[in-house]
Formats: C-alpha cells, structure tokens, sequence
C-alpha cells in the first residue's frame, strides 16, 4: 500500500518536472534544460527539508512518500547527464558544463535552505 | 520538426504517459532500494539523532557508526549511473532525433527514467555522511558526478550525433 503511495507520488513529481519543462520549452526552447535544473533544485530543496522534518518513526511512511516517492520522480539524474552529453555533442560545450555544474551547487545550496527551514 | 505547442488532448497523454512512466520508475527504484535493505549503521538511529543536527553522538550507545563508508548508498548510485547510461544509449539509438514532446520519449525518458533515478535522494542519503565526514560527503558527490558523466560518455558513445 505504501509502495503504492510513493509510486503514485513519484509520478505526479514526474508530471509536475514535465511540465516545468513544457512551459519554459515553448517560451524559450533553447533554455527547456534549465527546467530539469530548476526541478532538481525544489525537489532537492524538498527533500532537505523533508529529510530533517520527517523524523520521528511516525513520520516513516511519509517520509518515503516525500522523499523517495515525490521528490525522487520530480527530479531526475538521468536527464540532468544525459541531455549535457547531448548538447555537448551537438557543439555546446559551454552550455553543457554551466549545466552539469550549475545543478549539483545550487542542489546544495538548495538542500541546505530545507534543512535550515526545517529546524 | 520541433512541436512546441501540444493541444489540449496531447497535453493530457503526455501527462499520463510520464504519470505512468514515473510511477513505475520510482516503484522500481524503491523496490530495489528495499532489496539492498542492509541497515545504514546511521539510519538505524536516524530518527533519534542523525537529522537532529546534533550529530552522531546522540544515537544510542552501540549504534552510532564508526566509518562513513558504510553508509554510502551503492544502490542509488548504480541506478542513477544505470539510468543515465540507458538514456544516453537511446538518444543515439531508438530515441534518436524523437522530439523532446513526442509520446515515447516522454514515458520513456521524462517519465520512467526520471522516475527511476533520482537527484535528491543523492544528497538526502549523503547527509548522514556529511555528519560523519564532510569529506567523506565530498567523495560521496563527486564519485556520483563522476559517474554521471562517465555513464553519459560511454552510452553517447563515440558517433557524432550531428546530422
């Protein structure tokens, strides 16, 4: 039932990603990456917060949902890779290396804001 | 080529294909999560320290764990480095050229595989660590960064893309 639950929540993150990336796309189609940035920014930014939020054994079913449920389909490590390697490929490799950097500093900074709300 | 703009009706496939996509992804990855489930020496006493800031000390006597290493999540890291290798794989293969709105590519690689992987629970499973270690936390990202990288470079593979 649990399983259930993260499943379900891991793909309303996946939704919610897509169509993150649906709106900038169609205003800018160039920038659609900077949306899978942006979405593993707040998801990682979420789980920090969750992670410290969530603590106590009653918590321990939501926090699967948040963390490994929500926040896991939302983001995405997959396609924060291998759509750098592609635009890398296709002779952008200024463009590829702001985003396989900008992603995982501003996840850490993001981690750290959650954390700190969560206190 | 490109098809920016969906109607009502795709939009709403295109919702269902990644719900689907994503699920089952991150039913996937919580399955094989549970399988590894070799208690985190940290995560046993998550609940009474470790999140707590106070560090390790606090977890009851016995419990408090001894070296980072043996909280370094593998299991999420091989998913991820797996995910991203697949994706790369298809992009030069089946996916190729697929515009980034069209149906199979979205169940496929927005959906299941942004499911499947995830870039939060990487640093989620590293706070534990970076209470122990902040150097051992380091590693821990850069060796996943690494691997990303690595997995996209062999799954691209050496053919030039451009067309």
């Amino acid at each position: 039932m649990i399983a259930l639950l993260v499943s379900l929540s891991g793909g309303l993150g996946a939704v919610l990603r897509f169509a993150m990336e649906y709106v900038l796309r169609r205003q800018h189609p160039v920038a659609r990456p900077w949306a899978t940035v942006a979405a593993n920014v707040l998801g990682t930014a979420v789980a920090g917060y969750g992670a410290y939020r969530l603590v106590n054994t009653v918590d321990v079913h939501l926090r699967s949902i948040v963390l490994t449920g929500f926040c896991g389909g939302f983001t995405t490590f997959s396609s924060a890779f291998a759509i750098p390697a592609l635009i890398a490929r296709e002779h952008h490799p200024k463009y590829a290396v702001a985003l396989l950097v900008a992603t995982p500093v501003l996840c850490i900074a993001g981690f750290l804001l959650g954390m700190t709300l969560a206190h | 080529m490109a098809n920016l703009s969906l109607t009502p009706r795709q939009l709403l496939r295109a919702f269902v294909a990644v719900f689907i996509g994503g699920a089952l992804g991150t039913f996937l990855r919580d399955l094989a999560l549970k399988i590894d489930a070799v208690p985190k020496v940290s995560h046993v006493c998550l609940g009474v320290a470790y999140f707590s800031s106070s560090g390790p000390t606090l977890c009851p006597k016995g419990t408090a764990p001894v070296w980072w290493f043996s909280d370094v999540p593998w299991t999420l890291l091989v998913i991820n480095a797996l995910g991203v290798f697949v994706v790369a794989r298809l992009f030069r293969s089946s996916l190729r050229g697929r515009d980034a709105n069209e149906l199979t590519r979205l169940f496929v690689v927005t959906g299941f595989f942004g499911g499947f992987t995830s870039y939060s629970a990487l640093f989620s499973d590293v706070a534990p660590i970076w209470h122990l270690s902040p150097i051992g936390a380091a590693i821990v990202v850069a060796a996943a960064m690494a691997s990303g990288v690595g997995a996209a470079w062999l799954g691209l593979g050496k053919r030039t893309l451009s067309r």
